[in-house]
């Protein structure tokens, strides 16, 4: 039997996690077997629907039929998918474990407090990763050169503009610009140009929210599936956007 | 002279699947086996398309089901959920060439409209391949995911310590 206080604790503490796990990129059906399971450790019942910026949760106590709802915000986080992993191992150690609130409170301070990658590193590997896959799509040594700098510049763009907090469309927008402009020197060389200018922005696709959708849609959360592929086309919208500005200077050479 | 083609098509695919997983900063612990399951991955399908003579979508669905059941059998020993391995190790297979093409050929449609018969074709590159790019990337997710209904008992269980 849990009082009022421990009951508004749980909820305090179940709405902080599920939406935190929303956040950071994780499906829907998977937040709420989390969020679920706490309860269950924690001895009470959890219900919760979520949409795109929004969820509700309800906490009920079984023995008492005491229940309590909040409706909560999703914070905009960036994607971790080592959160994802971490936080949903936490919600089988807490069952498992019969582990109280506190302790589940206070691991969960430590994981969503890890250091996220270095930005240099992840830099490095998306320059080189973009540059793969330009040889991938059959391009020449030169190509993937300029891929690999464009990429560079392109993704130290929206690093940039993303921790002055700008709007994401508008980052995309210009990050897609700026990567493809600087692949445009390719035109100069003699190689595979075309794959060097329709590489360049790719590092920019929204796998994440693209699958997430999908995964959502087709476990019956159809709702918050669309929202996150209509966020995600949005994006893909904007790529094109930003990569239309350069091809419309240089589409004569293309031709 | 086909191993060769087909290794080195895997090593760009691990290379290229490590630094797009890497922007969803994923677990250290992770980076071998997504770089692992994108080399697989991506050498399936071009072995599909180059020597099996399979389209491009019907090959990256198989692909994208084997990275999914490889995702299934390698996430439970680092305690990682299935869409932390098979995400990032689906990416090397998003259809780049065919969405640009897209783009491309949309732009070049709205500069010719004076010129019926030449928008007309840029009209037809455009359904072509934003038709390709959209049945790819649908069959990519479709075929991934498809192991998580086959064996959900599992896929929910990945990051449990306790064996059930």
């Amino acid at each position: 039997m849990k009082t009022k206080r421990e009951l508004t604790d749980i909820l305090g503490f179940v709405a902080e996690y599920a939406t935190y796990q929303l956040g950071s990129g994780v499906h829907t059906s998977r937040v709420v077997r989390n969020a679920r399971r706490i309860g269950e450790a924690l001895g009470v019942d959890v219900r919760l629907s979520s949409f795109q910026k929004s969820t509700i949760l309800t906490v009920l106590d079984s023995e008492t039929g005491e229940a309590e709802t909040r409706v909560v915000a999703i914070p905009a986080l960036p994607i971790s998918f080592e959160r994802n992993s971490d936080l949903s191992a936490l919600s089988w150690d807490a069952l498992d474990e019969a582990l109280p609130l506190d302790e589940i409170r206070r691991r969960y301070r430590a994981l969503v407090e890890k250091p996220r990658m270095d930005p240099i590193f992840t830099l490095l590997v998306v320059g080189l990763a973009n540059a793969s896959f330009c040889r991938l799509f059959g391009g020449d040594w030169t190509a993937v050169g300029i891929v690999f700098t464009a990429t560079l510049v392109g993704f130290a763009v929206k690093q940039r503009m993303t921790a002055h907090g700008i709007n994401h469309f508008l980052v995309f927008v210009a990050s897609a610009f700026v990567a493809s402009l600087c692949a445009t020197a390719a035109l100069r060389f003699d190689c595979t140009a075309e794959i060097a200018l329709a590489t360049s922005p790719l590092f920019l696709v929204p796998g994440v929210p693209l699958i997430n959708g999908v995964i959502d849609i087709v476990e019956g959360h159809v709702l918050i599936g669309v929202s996150r592929l209509v966020n995600a086309m949005l994006l893909v919208v904007c790529i094109a956007v930003g990569l239309s500005a350069t091809l419309l200077m240089v589409k004569d050479s293309l031709l | 002279m086909i191993v060769a083609d087909i290794l080195l098509d895997a090593l760009f695919a691990a290379v290229a699947a490590i630094g797009f997983g890497a922007i969803s900063d994923p677990p250290m612990r992770a980076f071998p086996r997504i770089a692992a399951l994108a080399a697989v991955g991506h050498a399936l399908r071009f072995g599909l398309m180059r020597y099996a003579e399979a389209d491009i979508a019907s090959a990256s669905f198989v692909a994208a089901f084997a990275i999914g059941m490889g995702s299934l059998w390698l996430g439970r020993g680092i305690r990682c959920p299935m869409t932390v391995l098979y995400i990032p190790a689906l990416l090397p297979m998003v259809p780049g060439i065919y969405a640009y093409k897209t783009v491309f050929s949309l732009i070049m449609f709205l500069q010719s409209l004076e010129r019926a018969d030449e928008g007309m074709r840029f009209m037809q590159q455009f359904f072509l391949n934003a038709t390709v790019s959209l049945s790819v990337i649908g069959l990519l997710a479709a075929g991934a995911t498809l192991p998580i209904f086959l064996f959900n008992r599992r896929a929910f269980s990945m990051t449990r310590r306790k064996r059930s």
